[in-house]
């Protein structure tokens, strides 16, 4: 009985697990993009309309490197306005309003770090290096992503609609919690956000 | 006279290598502007683009487009050079201050012949109506004449397009639409039959190359999709519980241990 006083009074002091795994995490790589050249040459199609990506509604992703395998769940907003998260901790969710993976655009994956008992399915998530891969399933297709870049950013700086936003190409974006727990708040400080793009045949 | 041409189309893919403008910084901060580089000097050979003496764009090829790349709000100093010209500073084959604002977009076009060359920049817009597509047109074909774009046998959607300029947009209901390049006296310059203009979408098309081998360069500018507000809360523990649960785990090794303890000692004792 007085041992196991003992063992809580000393671990008053023990690190905040979560905390200390995105400290100092975050890269960004140089990246080789595909330039679009429309060449004349047949007669048969309107270059406006060859365009257009058509994404595919993700059923579940893997992300090898860290032994991630996870149903997607299709949510949208909470009603304070935030992206919406799974009560489990072992599936993730797809902002179903936004941009679909495959489409331009960076279409936004999140889970949880961790649960009430423990870690959760993105845990390990600021592992990941760039060149790590994604796969999104769905519809029939895999379609592969690849990490570019990672960053821990202060609530107060992310920037939501760039985060959720339009680009010129599909990129697919994974959110999880980081950074210190803020008692006020009820949330931790800081989101880790992983950069992927797609890759293409 | 400018004769009638057919659109011929096919894709192929150059590879320009980009480098990112944010060696240190916050990615997803609020003060960045998105800046697009098009090749549109139909006799310039491939060109490299430094942004403040930084390489950013790789051998880009004529009729090419950069996408969207993320810059700080604020001035740059923009300079092309034919590809694999080495970097000195103010000798490149263009040159300009190009001021971006944070949350806005822009196209900037290397346009005219190599000998007079000269950027064409436009802000492009983010934003359409439910339900509409929202299009421009952009007149880069050095020796072409003015024209206008619009429905075959009926009304122009733009008129007076002349080179070097790029329109305002025009926002209209989304569907299918049989659109040509015309002279102003209805000489079909290029047809665009077919147009599939889709909601929620913003277009640049853009009449590249010169007038004998006229050509289409068409760019999306914009896709609407919804955003949350705020950022996902993405755990549900707290430091106390994890703690917790590593003192559980603490326990139930520390018994593992001296439950462990206990029969190796009686086995050394047996």
């Amino acid at each position: 009985m007085i041992g196991s006083i003992f063992i809580l009074a000393g671990c008053q002091d023990t690190t905040d697990e979560v905390s200390v795994r995105s400290e100092g995490v975050g890269f960004a790589s140089e990246r080789k993009y595909s330039v679009s050249d429309t060449e004349v040459k047949t007669l048969l199609e309107n270059p406006i309309n060859a365009l257009k990506r058509e994404g595919i509604v993700p059923e579940k992703i893997s992300i090898p490197a860290i032994g991630v395998e996870a149903e997607t769940l299709h949510l949208g907003t909470k009603e304070n306005g935030e992206m919406d998260v799974p009560d489990t901790i072992d599936d993730v969710s797809w902002f179903e309003p936004g941009y679909k993976p495959g489409e331009n655009g960076r279409a936004v994956i999140a889970g949880h770090v961790d649960g009430i008992k423990g870690p959760a399915i993105f845990w390990d998530l600021a592992k990941l290096e760039a060149g790590d891969e994604i796969i999104v399933k769905g519809e029939g297709n895999d379609l592969v992503f690849r990490v570019y870049a990672m960053e821990s950013v202060e609530l107060e700086l992310a920037d939501v609609h760039s985060v959720f936003g339009y680009r010129s190409s599909p990129e697919l974006i994974l959110i999880t919690c980081s950074g210190d727990y803020d008692y006020n708040r009820g949330t931790r400080e800081e989101r880790l956000i992983v950069y992927t793009e797609l890759v293409e045949e | 006279m400018v004769s009638l041409k057919k659109i011929f189309v096919s894709m192929s893919v150059a590879f320009a290598l980009v480098f990112s403008l944010f060696a240190a910084g916050v990615m997803a901060d609020s003060h960045t502007a998105k800046l697009r580089v098009v090749h549109a000097s139909p006799d310039a050979p491939a060109v490299d683009v430094y942004v403040n003496g930084d390489l950013t764009l790789e051998e880009v090829p004529f009729k090419a487009d950069s996408g969207y790349l993320d810059v700080p709000a604020g001035t740059h100093n923009v300079e092309v050079f034919a590809a694999g010209t080495e970097y000195a500073e103010g000798e490149g084959v263009l040159q300009a201050d190009l001021t971006v604002e944070a949350g806005k977009a822009y196209t900037v076009a290397a346009a005219n012949t190599l000998d007079s060359l000269e950027f064409v920049v436009a802000e492009d817009s983010m934003e359409v109506s439910e339900g509409k597509a929202k299009i421009r047109v952009g007149h880069l074909s050095p020796d072409a004449p003015a024209v206008e774009v619009g429905i075959i046998g009926g009304d122009a959607l733009f008129s007076g397009a002349e080179f070097p300029g790029i329109t305002d947009y025009a926002e209209v209901d989304a569907g299918t639409y049989d659109l040509e390049i015309r002279l102003p006296d209805g000489t079909q310059v290029l047809p665009l039959e077919g147009t599939e203009l889709a909601a929620g979408t913003v277009y640049s098309v853009f009449a590249v190359n010169t007038v004998d081998s006229l050509e289409v360069l068409a760019l999306i500018d914009y896709e609407m999709a919804a955003s949350p507000d705020g950022m996902p809360t993405t755990g549900l523990g707290t430091p106390e519980q994890n703690q917790t649960n590593w003192l559980l785990m603490i326990g139930a090794m520390a018994a593992v241990l001296a439950g462990g303890g206990v029969v190796l000692k009686k086995r050394f004792q047996n």
